[in-house]
């Protein structure tokens, strides 16, 4: 085969020692060496039980920064690891919800109601995609499953209203994380927690573009699909605002590209392409 | 200072013939890959399967290094981007098995001592490579014509 030759015997201490270092209690970005390191394994074991294993002998509830880098590495790799990954996270749902309990109040540095809101998330999106497997964690397009949703016109809907609940969702939650920023400090870790969001909005942004050309297109029923595209105006403002604030946070532009969305939507009736990749 | 070191480790490593070059195209000297180095390891996948997997395991662990290691990473892209279009089919397959590898290196982050980000160019590199991989015919297309992609793999000339 054409596979990686890993040391099998030495990942194993290396991941435990990777989610160590990701979820400790300095309060900055999960690091990325070690984050990419957990979303590695997964893709050479084609699994992630040793990933959550090794979370949970973690003692992240000890301290809410600790918790907070513990959802945004969840989050990482439950986006970027292997798909697998993404079923076996449905077992640990529970456990997820569990890490907010021992939060009371706002916390001594005012992560509490941002840990609520990321389990809340993280809930609602494990239950997505528990209802469409089909998708992998990061919302990458893949122009079968459109053209699958188009040739059942209900499914279609019914997928893009959850993607588009999903999106609301994204949505709350960031907004939260801005209202949380601090002055005179430096925000880092909350604004760690911005990337993954960036990134599953927009993955979320383009696949319901597509599908709902594609619906128009061969439906022809613009009046039933008349709900949908209301919805998807509105949404479109919040995330032209959502990606303004963020072009403004000079740690988030060096790390990712923040997409550039033009100011009023785009037509979902005519042929325009939709829009480009970042 | 460093090239002294890496042929003394060389050879108290026991690295093959084939190791060696790759090492060396993918070191920490402020300069390289030559045009010379990516073009002879490019044809050298096309010699035994021990010599590509030699070549692919090398790459591979250049490929996981630390930030402090940055140019062995940025090196490293740059080669296997060379091998992708100059290279044997088999490259192409391990690119594709493997592409988390390049993937998860589009938010590499590495800040130097005197606070210069050394990852921009490696978050660059792995995000034109990452399309690449992700995008059939273009990588077909540029496997037949060499003009297209020339600049892009360029030989790195100076960090």
């Amino acid at each position: 085969g054409t596979t990686r030759n890993v040391d099998m015997s030495r990942s194993e201490s290396d991941l435990t020692i990777n989610i160590k270092k990701a979820t400790n209690a300095e309060e900055t970005a999960p690091k990325r060496k070690h984050v990419r390191s957990c979303i590695v394994y997964t893709w050479d074991h084609k699994s992630s039980t040793s990933f959550w294993t090794g979370m949970k002998v973690q003692p992240i509830m000890a301290d809410e920064v600790q918790t907070f880098k513990a959802l945004i590495t969840i989050h990482k790799v439950i986006q970027e690891g292997h798909i697998n990954t993404l079923k076996e996270a449905q077992a640990h749902v529970g456990w997820i919800e569990s890490l907010g309990r021992g939060m009371i109040g706002d916390g001594l540095r005012g992560y509490g109601p941002l840990i609520k809101e990321y389990i809340h998330f993280l809930r609602a999106k494990l239950q997505f995609h528990r209802h469409h497997p089909e998708f992998n964690g990061l919302f990458e397009y893949k122009e079968y499953i459109s053209l699958k949703s188009v040739n059942d016109p209900n499914e279609g809907y019914e997928t893009v209203s959850d993607l588009m609940t999903l999106q609301d969702q994204i949505d709350s939650f960031q907004k939260l994380v801005f209202a949380h920023f601090r002055h005179g400090v430096n925000n880092e870790c909350r604004i760690s927690s911005l990337v993954p969001l960036v990134q599953e909005s927009y993955g979320i942004y383009r696949f319901v573009t597509n599908m709902l050309r594609a619906m128009h297109r061969t439906t022809g029923d613009d009046e039933a699909l008349s709900p949908l595209r209301e919805r998807y105006n509105g949404q479109h403002h919040r995330l032209v605002r959502f990606y303004y604030e963020c072009s403004n946070l000079r740690y988030l532009t060096s790390l990712i590209t923040i997409p550039d969305l033009p100011q009023d939507p785009p037509s979902l009736l005519s042929e325009d392409d939709a829009p480009a990749l970042p | 200072m460093s090239k002294v070191i890496r042929s003394v480790k060389n050879v108290t490593k026991g690295y093959s013939n084939t190791q060696v070059k790759v090492r060396n195209a993918t070191s920490n000297d402020a300069w390289g890959p030559t045009g010379a180095e990516m073009s002879e390891i490019a044809r050298m996948t096309f010699d035994t399967s021990q010599d590509f997997f030699e070549i692919m395991d090398m790459l591979d662990k250049r490929l996981n290094d630390k930030g402090k290691n940055w140019r062995h990473v940025l090196k490293a892209l740059k080669v296997l981007d060379y091998c992708l279009h100059e290279g044997s089919e088999h490259v192409v397959v391990w690119a594709k098995d493997n592409i988390y590898i390049v993937k998860t290196l589009r938010e590499f982050q590495y800040i130097d001592e005197e606070g210069r980000d050394q990852g921009l160019n490696i978050r660059v590199a792995a995000r034109e490579l990452t399309a690449l991989l992700l995008d059939d015919e273009r990588l077909r297309n540029e496997r037949k014509d060499r003009k297209s992609w020339k600049n892009r793999v360029a030989g790195i000339e100076d960090h």
